[in-house]
């Protein structure tokens, strides 16, 4: 037991079931432990890659599932692989590059030398060197290839799982979450636009519930409220997957109708804010349909942002129970005109270490890791709207956090 | 007065670009952000990116600002609307060097370190990197057309807030 924490069986979840959040879920390092094993190591398909990041046999690209480290190449047959990035002879790191280009991975420190799928062909010196030193007679090669994961991909999004699911990318998603990752993936080649990544002193947690909680977000991100991105008086839904609640989407529609009084008295709202120059807003309608915000959310690593014109994949990447990376790829279409790509680049200001609105998210998980790590004996209180797990059509709700927690619970066994 | 790194420049003109800098520094390091836009022309470039992109040509910046006016919203929206707990970011730039003069563009170069305090917390360094400046005459004052701060580390300690 890691740090004189207490086992995970003698946690009790507090009464009042998935409408309350005992706060050691976010502190305990023996519960993290077991996320890693069940969530992230379990059988979850893992965002890990875009497939425009490694389009010709190859190319490579590092990424981290859960705490391991993972290399996503394409293979001489364009498939792709995802590694563990770990040589199989004193397990270095044998990939430090973030991208790039390879004929076979080799180890830096001996040389051992692997093919694009993972297999090993070569060991200097395996039969020793003049008749001295080599390998025992019975080292076989092909036991000792690199950790391969199962992979999926859908219309230019690559995952994968250390401990393969029984079910594919798509029944995992659920029929309604795959019409959405569809909406945004419909087979369009991607062009990736940049990444940014960020250290969050937070549990991974709170940026998932960040992003199923729409009724935060038409209060605390004033810079949205002011300029009409976001309000809790637009037509609006918060929708989760219909088998175990795990993914979700929030749904907005923005309208140019002025605010509601209930929404222009908010302590928040700046009427008198102009922005000097307004190109920073200036969104032009690209999907079929009524929705112009789309943040969907897929267990157990994954957030699909779709605001206005600014998309990209923000991934998390746990480090322990009070830190975690959020890594952005930010993204466009490959066949973008160039004033939709420079549109997109401008509304990218929003988002990210520096966005005028992610930096409030940022600082709120800061500010709420603060507060549970005070007092680990409370709870989280997310009734809004309920205290089940279904999808509702409008923002003042927190059905989608409910239906995060009560898949979470399910395979945690909490 | 400013060094020249191998291009010839009068005395006068590297007192010029001092004054520039030292005046742009002295406002961000009194938090006069208000101030900040002064330094830039109408049509300025004024970005963060992390160096992995810069180096890639991958555009998507942290920050993009592409007129004085965006950067006058920046502040507003520091000043008004962002969220964020109370910190000091104390900036400690090093000297600038002027790297080019062309048709009445100076291209110069300035390296930047950050710390970060947090209410109640110690001192730590939150970013360091590379400014790359383009610098022209705007009608008898000389004015940043272009900055672009490249940061070392792609991992930005929870959110950068603040211009460099």
């Amino acid at each position: 037991m890691a740090d004189g924490g207490t086992a995970p069986a003698a946690r009790r979840w507090p009464e009042g079931g998935i409408g309350r959040i005992p706060n050691w879920v976010y502190t305990d390092p023996d519960i993290f432990a077991r996320e890693l094993d069940r969530i992230f190591e379990g059988p979850s398909w893992l965002y890990t890659c875009l497939e425009a990041e490694i389009p010709n046999p190859g190319d490579f690209k590092r990424s981290r599932l859960g705490t391991r480290e993972v290399v996503a190449v394409r293979g001489e047959d364009g498939r792709i692989g995802v590694l563990v990035n770990r040589c199989a002879h004193r397990s270095m790191q044998m990939c430090s590059a973030n991208r790039g280009h390879v004929k076979e991975f080799m180890c830096p420190y001996h040389q051992w030398t692997y093919s694009l799928d993972g297999k090993l062909i070569g060991v200097p010196f395996r039969r020793g060197l003049k008749g001295q030193g080599g390998m025992p007679a019975d080292f076989r090669l092909e036991d000792r290839g690199l950790e391969s994961l199962a992979v999926t991909t859908r219309n230019g999004v690559v995952f994968a799982s250390f401990d393969a699911p029984n079910e594919t990318l798509e029944t995992y998603l659920g029929a309604k979450m795959l019409d959405y990752f569809d909406r945004v993936f419909s087979g369009r080649p991607l062009e990736v636009l940049g990444y940014w990544r960020q250290r969050i002193p937070s549990n991974w947690k709170l940026m998932m519930e960040n992003i199923k909680d729409p009724y935060h977000a038409g209060l605390l991100h004033v810079f949205l409220i002011t300029f009409g991105l976001f309000r809790l008086d637009q037509k609006a839904s918060t929708e989760i997957d219909d088998e175990t609640g795990r993914h979700g989407v929030l749904v907005s529609r923005r309208d140019d109708t002025m605010p509601t009084d209930a929404v222009a008295e908010l302590p928040q709202f700046r009427d008198k804010l102009k922005l000097e120059d307004p190109r920073l807003i200036q969104p032009v309608r690209e999907f079929p349909g009524e929705p112009t915000v789309v943040m969907q959310t897929i267990w157990p690593n994954l957030i699909v942002q779709q605001q206005s014109n600014a998309m990209a994949m923000r991934q998390i990447v746990p480090r322990d129970a009070g830190n975690f990376d959020l890594v952005w790829t930010v993204f466009g279409y490959a066949d973008d005109p160039p004033d939709m790509r420079e549109r997109r680049l401008r509304q990218a200001n929003l988002f990210g270490p520096a966005g005028l609105v992610s930096v409030d998210d940022s600082e709120a998980m800061l500010l709420s890791q603060s507060g549970i790590a005070a007092g680990e004996d409370g709870d989280c209180i997310v009734e809004m709207d309920g205290r089940d797990a279904k999808d509702s059509q409008h923002m003042i709700t927190e059905c989608g956090i409910r239906g995060f927690y009560q898949h979470y619970r399910t395979v945690m066994g909490l | 007065m400013i060094g020249a790194a191998g291009v010839s420049a009068s005395p006068e003109l590297r007192a010029r670009l001092a004054d520039l800098y030292a005046g742009y520094d002295a406002a961000l390091d009194e938090g006069e952000y208000e101030r900040w836009p002064e330094f830039f022309t109408d049509a300025c470039i004024y970005k963060i990116t992390p160096r992995e992109n810069y180096e890639a040509g991958l555009p998507a910046a942290m920050i993009a600002c592409e007129s004085r006016g965006m950067l006058a919203d920046r502040v507003a929206a520091i000043r008004e609307t962002t969220l964020y707990a109370p910190r000091i970011i104390r900036r400690v730039m090093g000297a600038p060097s002027l790297l080019t003069i062309e048709g009445g563009q100076m291209r110069l170069a300035q390296s930047f370190a950050l710390f970060e305090t947090m209410l109640n917390e110690t001192s730590t360094v939150f970013l360091c990197g590379r400014c790359y400046d383009r610098v022209v005459d705007d009608g008898g004052t000389l004015r940043f057309a272009e900055r672009i701060c490249v940061t070392d580390a792609t991992n930005i300690p929870l959110s950068l807030i603040f211009p460099i």
